[in-house]
């Protein structure tokens, strides 16, 4: 996929590679020259498999990780260059990224919003507002570690947002979720892209990026095998199903 | 360093510190309860039981041909001012042995013949001693015996006694005949002795105490900044919020030295309040010192303990730090804790080792400088310059490790779930490469424990086998338990023809090369001859047929060695190390298996060869023949009585050349690298 790396675009994924040594079969690409790019307010999804390259590719784009060759910028920020400053520019949200325990709720949208330098004078209106927008304000004061499920949820994408970031990465967020919590999560996610914010979204289920994603990329073994919105997709294989159209560039035509 | 993202940091961590329970009943509350507790409930106990003793009437009887002189001087002396709280009640049981199994009798008194006493004194292992050397036993006297039975703890207060008395009284007897007889003195007057003492009472109090003074602080340090640490990185890795943290706008090396100060913090705090509780223990007399113990510490001498000890707890919290990193669970870095906990440990209890002076490489050992300095200080003879050369080791120790543990979150294995689970789950080669170490560790404890402690092991044949035996079903075992492709642990492609030829030239010339190479280390450490005897003995028994020999210790050792060290341990091995440091490891790991210390090195030597030349070739059976060809070219000199001490420097140059010569050709037409 061409991508212009001096563009304007909120989020440009140039050529990202990543490899990692593996004992027994060497050296393996698990990103494998994955470009793309994002524009303002859309939902920007990854659709794949397990181990496809997925959660590589964003955490490389969120600093987590370094990638071996290839780069993007977020807002303009290099990732390899300037990590802090891309870190201060996004939210990340991952089923693997959990909450303290022993703080609260409030306490923990706080703590996000001071860590990734929100306005120090602004902070307290925007996690009251964030309390109150997600409806957290009955269980603003009680420790993390005694919420449902469900409020976790809530809390979690609060300080994902806490320094009202542009971008917003999502990585398999309704993984191990029950419906309705599941349904929460997407409606948030819904409603971040309302806000104007550009969101990457992870997901292996076909539903889901049916639904939320503007644009879908499938991505297979480290490629992009196909990227588009689904209406462009539909066209380009003449197939309806998301399912189908996934399996056709996974597999080849049968 | 964003400074403000650090103190943000820091605040949050000593947050999450203080509302952990866990941590605060555990480290504040608890030793606050439990340890007057302990001494209280400890002292209650033992006093109790003085009283119970004391009031205890001890059942005893006399048995023997001089019974009736035994109990006189029972009578006699059981008055004596120490003896006044024993009190005693003589039984007269029919079987006194019988009485002590029914516990009637505490115990009995026995008294003996010449021929008796002579006879027990035999079968008692207790060899006499004057001051520290020993003596002979003293026969042909009638001797006393107390009998009793030591796994009831009144019966052994009361022969302890008994022993006590019947000594008081043998020694004023001793004394009352000497008199009779006319010896000039009391025995105790011939030498009016004393000793004199310059050190103060603080000084004194101050040797003891400085000794395990380290010691007592580094376990505080550790256990307390351990109780912070493990959950700070490892626990933060398990539960997900590690992830959730690196990803916002905070610097790894932020977030790593916020971590470390909460662990120094804690650990001091924890320290400095453990102190403070022992301070008012004594000052409320629950912690009882000894008579004349006095510390005379100046405010100097605790600034200059407080120079020492900082850096020290910066560098424990850091090293703590690096643990709670590499575990990959909570769990997992409790496991490290130990080993860790007892590394700290030892080099503390320097300050305990007599002769260790302040002014000399010690200074530059951390840990080991700050025992023996605080030691010196606590008695009242600091050295400045010494504190300030530890202090300054001790911070760059420290900054030296809280540089590495912030390099280690900048590392993506440690950081996110790794491959480690994955390669449980696939078991395999991948699993194999991670348990490859426990495998020959477990192999070495066994065949070592089997062959020093079998006594039918004890021949050289017997240990070969036993060892070359259990060498190769230890490999098949663990090729068959991870499935391993044996083509690949063997290195089953073809070699080409110069390297077999080279690998057979190099063998005479590696022998005149481990010669010079001993030679040249004798000069540096020389090497006892009896040592040089035994090593001789081991590498060409005597009594042992040649062919025997050939067998025994070159064919079946090169078949079953290069199978497990070249083949199977190597091969587990070989992503992991540069190929040099590959072929040192593998080398000192063969060396190692050949457990007589001064085996140890000749054979790590060897093996270090036989790994290059597997790795060059990328085959076992290059090594297999050289070490095969090796070990019978030694035997085949022994045999023909060939000195390898008649080498002139020419022959050893000479056997260089050759040596480097093959070594290249096998590197050069090895396999395709």
């Amino acid at each position: 996929m061409r991508v212009d790396p001096s563009g304007d675009a909120p989020v440009v994924v140039c050529n990202l590679t990543k490899t990692f040594l593996d004992e027994s079969r060497g050296t393996i690409r698990a990103v494998d020259g994955v470009s793309f790019q994002c524009r303002e307010s859309e939902v920007f999804g990854l659709l794949g498999a397990n181990g496809a390259g997925k959660t590589t590719t964003l955490r490389m784009i969120s600093t987590i990780i370094t990638p071996t060759s290839g780069t993007a910028k977020i807002l303009g920020h290099d990732i390899v260059k300037d990590p802090s400053s891309v870190r201060r520019s996004m939210g990340f949200y991952s089923a693997s990224t959990a909450l303290y325990p022993r703080l609260t709720a409030r306490e923990t949208i706080e703590f996000f919003a001071r860590i990734n330098q929100y306005p120090a004078d602004k902070v307290q209106a925007r996690v009251n507002s964030l309390v109150e927008r997600f409806g957290i304000t009955e269980y603003a004061g009680v420790r993390v570690e005694k919420l449902s499920t469900g409020m976790k949820q809530k809390v979690s994408i609060a300080r994902t947002i806490a320094h009202n970031p542009r971008i917003v990465v999502f990585d398999e967020p309704t993984i191990g979720l029950d419906v309705l919590n599941a349904l929460e999560v997407q409606k948030a996610i819904h409603d971040l892209r309302s806000d104007g914010r550009t969101i990457i979204f992870s997901t292996h289920i076909m539903s889901e990026a049916e639904k939320l994603c503007d644009r879908i990329a499938i991505v297979h073994r480290g490629h992009i095998l196909a990227c588009d919105t689904l209406a462009g997709l539909r066209e380009a294989t003449g197939l309806h199903y998301l399912e189908d159209i996934f399996l056709l560039y996974v597999r080849g035509p049968a | 360093m964003n400074w403000a993202a650090l103190k943000l940091l820091f605040k949050h961590e000593m947050r999450m510190v203080l509302r952990s329970r866990r941590t605060v009943v555990t480290s504040l509350v608890l030793p606050a309860v439990l340890m007057p507790g302990l001494i209280l409930g400890a002292r209650y106990v033992q006093r109790q039981q003085a009283i119970q003793l004391d009031q205890t009437t001890f059942h005893y009887a006399v048995t023997g041909p001089w019974a009736d002189e035994a109990r006189r001087l029972i009578e006699r002396y059981k008055h004596a001012p120490e003896f006044k709280n024993f009190n005693l009640q003589e039984l007269y049981p029919t079987h006194p042995d019988q009485a002590l199994e029914d516990r009637t009798l505490h115990f009995y008194v026995r008294t003996m013949t010449i021929v008796e006493a002579d006879e027990a004194a035999a079968d008692d292992d207790d060899t006499p001693t004057l001051g520290s050397q020993p003596v002979e036993r003293v026969t042909g006297l009638p001797g006393l015996q107390v009998v009793y039975r030591g796994s009831q703890q009144v019966a052994l207060t009361g022969a302890e006694r008994m022993v006590d008395l019947m000594r008081a009284a043998r020694r004023n007897e001793s004394y009352s005949i000497m008199f009779s007889r006319g010896f000039p003195s009391h025995p105790e007057g011939i030498l009016a002795m004393t000793a004199s003492n310059v050190a103060t009472d603080s000084q004194i109090s101050g040797s003891n105490l400085g000794r395990f003074f380290t010691v007592v602080l580094v376990v505080w340090l550790v256990a307390a900044g351990s109780i912070v640490a493990m959950d700070i990185i490892a626990g933060e890795k398990e539960r997900g919020t590690l992830e959730t943290l690196i990803t916002s706008g905070a610097g790894r090396a932020e977030i790593a030295t916020a971590k470390h100060l909460a662990i120094w913090t804690v650990g001091l705090v924890i320290t400095f309040t453990q102190v403070l509780y022992a301070l008012i223990y004594i000052r409320l007399n629950v912690i009882q010192l000894p008579a004349n113990f006095e510390i005379d510490l100046s405010a100097q001498s605790i600034a200059q303990l407080f120079v020492l000890f900082v850096p020290l707890a910066a560098a424990i919290a850091a090293a703590l730090l690096i643990v709670s990193a590499y575990a990959k669970t909570y769990k997992e870095a409790q496991l490290h804790f130990f080993p860790f906990f007892v590394g700290t440990l030892v080099p503390s209890l320097a300050a305990v080792l007599p002769g260790l002076k302040s002014r000399s490489i010690i200074a530059f050992i951390p840990l080991v400088n700050v025992s023996v300095a605080a030691r010196e200080v606590l008695t009242g003879r600091p050295d400045p310059l010494m504190i300030g050369v530890t202090a300054v080791v001790m911070s760059l120790t420290a900054a030296a490790l809280i540089r590495y543990s912030a390099k280690l979150l900048t590392r993506e294995d440690i950081v996110v779930p790794t491959q480690h689970e994955q390669a449980i789950l696939e078991g395999g080669e991948r699993l194999f490469q991670r348990r490859v170490f426990q495998w020959f560790a477990v192999m070495w404890a066994v065949t070592f424990a089997v062959v020093t402690n079998v006594s039918q092991l004890q021949s050289p044949r017997a240990q070969i086998l036993f060892n070359e035996i259990g060498i190769l079903a230890g490999s098949i075992l663990m090729i068959w338990r991870y499935r391993l492709n044996l083509r690949d642990v063997l290195g089953t492609h073809r070699v080409r023809w110069p390297v077999w030829a080279a690998v057979l030239m190099a063998v005479p010339a590696a022998q005149v090369v481990a010669v010079a190479f001993f030679r040249l280390m004798n000069t540096i450490i020389p090497t006892p001859t009896e040592m040089l005897r035994e090593l001789g003995k081991q590498v060409a028994p005597t009594g042992m047929p040649l062919w025997q020999m050939i067998f025994f210790m070159a064919i079946l050792p090169a078949v079953c060695e290069e199978l497990a060290f070249r083949g199977v341990l190597l091969h587990g091995v070989r992503n992991r190390f540069h190929p040099v440091v590959r072929c040192l490891f593998v080398g000192i790991v063969f060396g190692v298996f050949h457990y007589t210390l001064f085996r140890i090195a000749p054979t790590a030597l060897l093996g270090v060869i036989l790994t290059a030349i597997a790795v060059m070739t990328g085959s076992i059976f290059p090594g297999l023949l050289f070490h095969a060809a090796n070990n019978s070219f030694a035997i085949g000199m022994d045999a023909a009585g060939i000195s390898q001490n008649r080498f002139d420097w020419g022959t050893y140059v000479a056997a260089f050349g050759v040596f480097f010569l093959s070594m290249h050709t096998i590197w050069r037409y090895g396999k395709e690298r």
